[in-house]
């Protein structure tokens, strides 16, 4: 039997079982599920070569599935996040209600993501997008909160992209006659001289996944809602499908005008570059403000994901070989710290009860693993040296100064990646940081199945950060795929085009160095001296602070900085966007007035009508 | 085997030179601020004293492991940026490793410290502290913009992110950015106030209102090491300005001993006269509110590293 | 005895006289029995209609032995035996249904399975003959049974509703009438093929005068606006399998009607236009309505509405690929509605005022119907992997062939609205809090095999469209060829002996 359907039976499978299983036990059904999702990975890795192809019918419909080294890089991620984080589910949905319907629509999204990755077909790629549309919003309102608001923003916006992107597929059907994506790209659909239309509504659908300003609003709750060891699959794998096909048709746009620049007559690609990487740059600066006046530490990483999002579509819109490098870099890398910061906050509120930032704090002596990760994630976030995390920004803010000239915007992304450092901090002070509070004396470990995946995320981390060869390889592989000629990459040295450079090497052997030396000082000098004190044993100027005395510093947290933004934070696309939606829900009641109920008015309108269509008859139907 | 050597002893060299001109640098401002405010003041060598006094005490207060870590993080980023940073021109005395980094690679990691400092004083639990590092990194990211502003425009003017380059482009034409480019070096100025956190910019370890802030619960050892890695940074810092906007340490094209030392006493020179900048500033200024800080910095500050920027893309 | 397309006809009638004998001298449940007898020898009809015109073509008979023109013939083309067979299907899975429905026995269910099986056969007899004055007969006997049927629970508001699709139906009745007459005095034909074959000869202005009469007759049946204001309440106040049946059938014949004109009999093509825009608005003005319903089964009639809407822009459309995609609209509109409305009534079964809320937390108590509803709203509003998708797909992209990029738009910014009211009902179904003092009605294990029937059609074909398309295909050739219906109507006539 084929690999590819194999994959995919394997995963409905497992769907489909642990469904049947959720009534049972929740643990068994959540096992069936990692199994069924680690073998389709096992089977994917080992079994499918890049470039293979098959072809089926379905009607007058060819469809063709198969994968190239693009799409490997997007299948590292799903497969592999989506591994980690079945495993992790197992403990954290353990004896929650309906575990059946949960694991059902988990692995229902894992197969539509595989399914994305081996469509090389318009209409599977439809299918399956939608198919993760829904299972994601059975998830989403899955914790019963704020369920009609959530569920419908997600699905009225997920909708909206969804539906640009079945136009502008219609519309390559209807003007080229193909459905085939490969044969769509030959005949040039997707650049600017034959039809505009079709990038641009393919670009909105795909935005709406990557979360991209305006169209973001769905995305703070509903990653924040979810149940996080879904989260993690939604923010680290499941936005990264709007990554995908952005990618695909941006750089088909731009690398075409690279080899035709002086043919090409109209200016409106670069228009739309600039416009989607200042999109996508807006979009981090907002979020990003947004993410640090959170209290709660699932909404705070909510809004980062959107922000980071912002940076990968910054990289794709500018289009260049290092910058789409940059992005392509940045989704993964996002896809692991994400993954492991959300599998973070969900052995918090798991453990602890809460993710309330001004509920929990200290907890970094009672889940000293979970807080390991969490510190690594957020070096890796924050991009600071030398972890995976830096070398996407490394690389992105070098395109953007040395390839494109987009001197303003890298201001205005460096803006944000250094405001996000409030925001990283808040999350490691407000959650393991701190006073140490009475409610969270007893807080314990996390299960070592929920441990595990975060430690190897972590450790994921570190190894890209010394060595990014790893991931450059299939990504410099991918990139030829989809058109860039001769991507060059280095193990462990980031380059640009003018010749400047980092070794990750030397800034590692430095750090571990000076590290080694200052830790073994630090902890030796003077070992028996050093007295190990609790929270409350602290200088108050004199004072002994008592037992019940709240010495907590959670509530307002950068509250100087909110008032020296506090211009930033006046509009909100969120209240725009429910004010269009209020103003058309109340033309739509206006609409409903038609229908009165009345049977005289409805003789009325037959008459009116037939009056109307006899006096116009002439005109409506001989011309 | 034997250029290993060298540049082991280089490494070590620098970190020597940038410890003792970074403790005197700020033994020297306690003084000329005593005076100034019309005390006596302590002598110029106090810092190497208090560093000893912290050094020998035999008892230390530990709050929990990212409390112990603190001044690892911050002698990690001064020590790194410190060997990633070109010390004298052309790179035949004290090149170090820096080579291998560039101006954005330096500019992360400078946050580096900050950052895990950041966290160990939040791990003390002292209300104190964590409003300090609020108040910091606000702050910071005030006046990062017109410092990566200014960046910016250098690189853009000498197509190179590498700060050899920029230092060797200024030599060649023997024109400083400082007067090449005057606006990114004022937004640079003024970012630089704001590093240096002197008055006015003091509010993050306001001894009086915070009880010195971030660093309330470090003593002994802790306070020791962190003393140590803030002096090599303020090093660090003067000479990257110094590189960057003044040429270093000038043209040097004899490498014989004395001519070295003669370019170490350009370069103190020079980053001596940079730090009397922020300095003198500080003596005349009171102190601004995190918020008016942070506005401060995103005004004219930024508005210069804008005019910056054109004026090296014209 | 030789199968015909008589029998579908014939046969219902036949059992409609003996109904009452039986269930009076022998057994009284015969009476509920019967009707399903008849409509499984509807489908086994279609079944063996539908392989025979694959090897003969369009099959055409005559009653009582006079040749067309002049006789009364009944035409089995792909088209209408597809339609034909559509029906036959829907109007026996709900009869599976309704039997044993609780709340018709309270009523009487004699009448009410003679009255369905007689709506059925109208509107069958309005998708088969060939005859246009037949056609106003069908059309009455199956208007005469909905009225009927809409007041079945004798309540104030059914009686109510019933009255206003009486008046409007007749209004419907008067004009379609009046057509034919013009149209007699005309050509001095009602035979369909004939009038097709001579409509050239009408003088343009009285042929849109008689264009407009039909449109606006056939299209009160066909639920087009403005002339719709009966159905949300017909919908809503009769029982709920007959909301199944108005949605599945009644208004399936109107199209058919309403599309048969326009294709057939006359060669207009301002038609087309009209078609398109009339069925856009009605679209929009439903669909948009059906947003701010609290009312389970009136937010399933608006859909309905502005389902049709949408089968008649499709239609608009004209082009091949675009009838294919307006007949696979009808059909899945044909299961999906159905399965709606007959899983939406046992949600609201005990609850009097039918609102969406009193669904709250039902997907717990009673799962399958549930799951079952949950799969319906997914399919109507074209979510892939059920078989709305692909007749969305199907119209859409021959939408697309024309460049007609607004359309395009319009239909899916309406399509947003749909998802967003249907997707508020599987919410609260599913998330919403759970109301303890609702008490649930299980359904029968007849309606449970109705209904599943039903879903499961949906997920195959929504996995494996192939197993309707050829049918689709070869309808819509039917349709569009004009010359071939003519020529074989008029020609190959098998008299019945």
């Amino acid at each position: 039997m084929n690999s590819f359907f194999l994959i995919l039976l394997i995963l409905l499978a497992g769907a489909a079982i642990s469904f049947a299983l959720g009534k049972i036990s929740s643990i068994i059904s959540g096992t069936v599920a990692f199994l069924s999702i680690a073998s389709a990975s096992v089977l994917f890795f080992t079994q499918l070569k890049n470039n293979t192809y098959i072809e089926f019918p379905l009607g007058e419909i060819q469809l063709q599935w198969g994968i190239d080294s693009f799409g490997y890089i997007f299948a590292l991620i799903v497969l592999g996040l989506g591994s980690l984080a079945s495993l992790y589910s197992i403990s954290y949905m353990q004896n929650k209600e309906r575990t059946g319907i949960f694991y059902f629509n988990f692995v229902l999204v894992i197969t539509s993501m595989v399914g994305i990755i081996f469509s090389q077909d318009f209409i599977s790629f439809f299918i399956f997008w939608e198919i993760m549309t829904w299972s994601s919003y059975l998830l989403i309102i899955f914790n019963k909160k704020d369920v009609k608001e959530i569920g419908v923003k997600y699905m009225i916006f997920s909708a909206i992209g969804a539906y640009s992107m079945l136009t502008a597929i219609v519309m390559i059907k209807g003007n080229y006659n193909t459905f085939l994506i490969s044969d769509a790209i030959q005949a040039g659909a997707f650049n600017f001289t034959n039809n505009e239309y079709i990038p641009i509504l393919l670009l909105i659908g795909f935005a709406v996944k990557a979360a991209t300003m305006p169209l973001h609003v769905w995305a703070p709750k509903a990653y924040s809602n979810s149940p996080m060891s879904f989260t993690v699959i939604f923010s680290g794998a499941m936005s990264k499908m709007g990554v995908l096909g952005m990618a695909l048709v941006l750089v088909r746009i731009f690398t075409f005008n690279a080899n035709n620049e002086a043919i090409l007559p109209n200016f409106s690609p670069i228009i739309l570059q600039q416009t989607l990487a200042w999109l996508g740059a807006i979009t981090a600066v907002i979020a990003t403000l947004y993410a640090l006046m959170q209290d709660d530490a699932k909404k705070l990483l909510a809004y980062s994901s959107i922000a980071q999002l912002g940076y990968i579509t910054v990289g794709l819109a500018i289009g260049t070989k290092l910058s789409v490098m940059a992005a392509l870099f940045l989704a993964i890398v996002h896809g692991i710290f994400k993954g492991a910061l959300f599998m973070v906050a969900g052995a918090v509120e798991r453990q602890a009860g809460t993710t309330d930032m001004t509920k929990v704090s200290g907890l970094i002596r009672k889940m000293p693993f979970t807080f390991f990760t969490a510190l690594i994630a957020i070096i890796a976030l924050a991009g600071i040296p030398p972890l995976g995390g830096f070398v996407g920004k490394w690389m992105l803010y070098e395109s953007l100064i040395t390839e494109s000239n987009s001197y303003f915007l890298v201001i205005l992304v460096f803006f944000s990646s250094t405001s996000a450092f409030l925001y990283c901090y808040r999350f490691l002070f407000g959650l393991f940081l701190g006073q140490e509070e009475e409610a969270t004396k007893d807080v314990k470990e996390a299960p070592i199945t929920m441990i595990i995946p975060m430690l190897i995320l972590s450790v994921l981390l570190m190894v890209t950060g010394a060595y990014p060869g790893i991931l450059f390889d299939p990504i410099a592989k991918g990139m030829e795929t989809i058109g860039f000629n001769n991507v060059t990459w280095d193990m462990s040295v980031l380059g640009n085009i003018w010749g400047n450079s980092v070794n990750m090497i030397y800034v590692w052997l430095t750090i571990v160095i000076v590290f080694i030396a200052a830790f073994i000082f630090l902890t030796l000098k003077g070992l028996k001296g050093t007295r190990y004190v609790s929270t409350k044993d602290i200088s108050t100027s004199g004072e002994i602070p008592l037992e019940h005395e709240n010495l907590t510093f959670q509530i307002n947290f950068f509250q100087p900085f909110r008032r020296a933004a506090a211009p930033m934070y006046k509009r909100s696309m969120d209240k725009i966007w429910n004010e269009i939606g209020s103003g058309l829900e109340s033309l739509f009641n206006f609409t409903r007035k038609i229908y009165t109920g009345n049977g005289q008015t409805y003789a009325i309108f037959v008459i009116a009508f037939l009056v109307l269509m006899l006096l116009l008859k002439d005109t409506l139907f001989l011309n | 085997m034997e250029d290993l050597a060298i540049k082991i002893l280089g490494a070590v060299l620098t970190t020597i030179m940038a410890f003792t001109v970074g403790m005197f640098y700020g033994g020297f401002v306690r003084k000329l601020t005593a005076r100034v405010q019309n005390r006596r003041g302590p002598v110029v060598y106090q810092n190497f004293i208090d560093l000893l006094k912290l050094q020998s005490k035999t008892t230390n207060i530990a709050h929990g492991f990212m409390h112990h870590m603190a001044p690892i993080w911050m002698i990690i980023a001064s020590l790194t940026t410190l060997m990633f940073l070109p010390i004298l021109n052309g790179n035949l005395w004290f090149p170090n490793i820096s080579f291998h980094g560039d101006l954005i690679f330096l500019l992360y990691m400078m946050v580096f410290g900050s950052l895990g400092m950041a966290l160990g004083a939040g791990q003390t639990g002292n209300p104190n502290s964590a409003i300090g590092v609020t108040r910091g990194l606000s702050q910071m990211v005030g006046f990062e913009i017109p410092f990566v502003m200014s960046l910016i425009a250098l690189m853009i003017q000498y197509k190179t992110t590498s700060i050899q380059d920029i230092m060797i482009a200024q030599n060649e034409s023997g024109i400083w950015n400082m007067f090449s480019n005057p606006f990114a070096f004022l937004a640079a100025l003024f970012a630089m106030f704001g590093m240096f956190r002197y008055s006015p910019f003091d509010i993050v370890g306001a001894p009086a209102e915070l009880a010195s802030g971030p660093v309330s619960e470090f003593g002994g050892k802790y306070l020791g090491t962190m003393m140590t890695a803030n002096s090599i940074f303020s090093f660090f810092k003067l000479t990257l300005y110094v590189n960057l906007f003044m040429a270093g340490a000038g043209n040097i094209n004899d490498v014989g001993i004395v001519a070295t030392l003669i370019a170490i006493v350009i370069l103190l020179i020079k980053t001596f006269a940079l730090y009397m900048v922020p300095v003198f500033y500080g003596w005349v200024s009171p102190r601004y509110r995190t918020e008016q800080a942070i506005r401060y910095f995103w005004a004219w500050p930024s508005a210069l590293g804008l005019i910056g920027i054109v004026w090296a893309l014209i | 005895m030789v199968i015909s397309p008589v029998h579908y006809i014939a046969v219902p009638l036949l059992a409609a006289f003996l109904i009452p004998l039986l269930s009076k001298f022998i057994h009284k449940e015969l009476a509920r029995i019967v009707p399903g007898i008849v409509f499984l020898y509807s489908i086994f009809i279609s079944i063996t209609l539908m392989l025979q015109i694959g090897d003969k073509g369009i099959i055409s008979e005559v009653i009582a032995g006079w040749q067309a023109p002049w006789g009364i013939n009944l035409v089995f083309s792909p088209f209408s035996g597809f339609l034909a067979s559509l029906m036959s299907i829907i109007g026996f899975l709900i009869w599976l249904y309704s039997y044993n429905f609780k709340k018709i026995d309270k009523e009487q269910s004699q009448k009410y399975h003679i009255l369905q099986m007689m709506m059925v056969t109208g509107a069958i007899g309005i998708v088969l003959t060939g005859d246009i004055f037949n056609l106003f007969v069908f059309m009455e006997i199956t208007a005469i049974t909905a009225y009927s049927l809409t007041s079945f629970y004798r309540e104030r508001d059914g009686a109510e509703a019933g009255f206003k699709y009486l008046l409007i139906g007749s209004f419907a009745s008067v004009l379609i009438l009046l057509a034919i007459m013009i149209l007699y005095t005309q050509l001095g034909t009602l035979n369909m093929a004939e009038i097709a074959q001579k409509s050239h000869l009408i003088p343009t202005s009285l042929k849109t005068t008689i264009i407009v009469l039909f449109l606006v007759g056939f299209g009160i049946e066909a639920e087009m606006f403005p002339l719709n204001g009966w159905a949300p309440d017909a919908y809503s106040q009769s029982p709920g399998p007959i909301g199944a049946a108005f949605a599945g059938i009644v208004v399936k014949a109107g199209v058919y009607a309403l599309v048969r004109v326009i294709f057939t009999l006359f060669d207009i093509h301002g038609a087309y236009d009209f078609l398109i825009y009339g069925g856009l608005i009605t679209m929009i003005i439903a669909e948009t309505s059906a947003l701010a319903q609290t009312n389970l089964k009136r937010m399933l009639a608006y859909s309905s509405i502005g389902q049709m809407g949408f089968v008649l822009m499709a239609f608009g459309i004209g082009t091949h690929q675009a009838i294919v995609g307006a007949l696979f609209l009808m059909f899945n509109h044909a299961i999906i509605k159905s399965l709606l409305f007959m899983s939406g009534s046992y949600l609201t079964y005990n609850s009097l005022t039918k609102q969406i809320s009193a669904l709250s937390g039902l997907g717990k108590k009673l799962p399958l119907v549930s799951i079952l509803f949950g799969i319906g709203a997914f399919a109507i509003v074209g979510l892939p992997p059920f078989s709305g998708f692909w007749s969305k797909l199907y119209v859409l992209s021959a939408a697309a062939d024309k460049n007609m990029l607004l359309l395009i738009m319009t239909i899916l910014a309406v399509s947003i609205v749909e998802i967003i009211y249907y997707f508020r009902v599987v919410s609260t179904l599913y998330y919403g809090k759970q109301n303890p003092e609702i008490e649930i009605q299980k359904p029968s294990i007849n309606a449970m095999v109705s209904m599943i029937a039903l879903g499961i059609t949906i997920l195959v074909v929504g996995v494996y469209p192939d197993v309707i398309t050829n049918l689709l295909e070869n309808a819509a050739t039917a349709l569009t060829d004009k010359a071939t219906y003519i020529q074989s109507v008029l020609t190959q006539n098998l008299p019945i002996n």
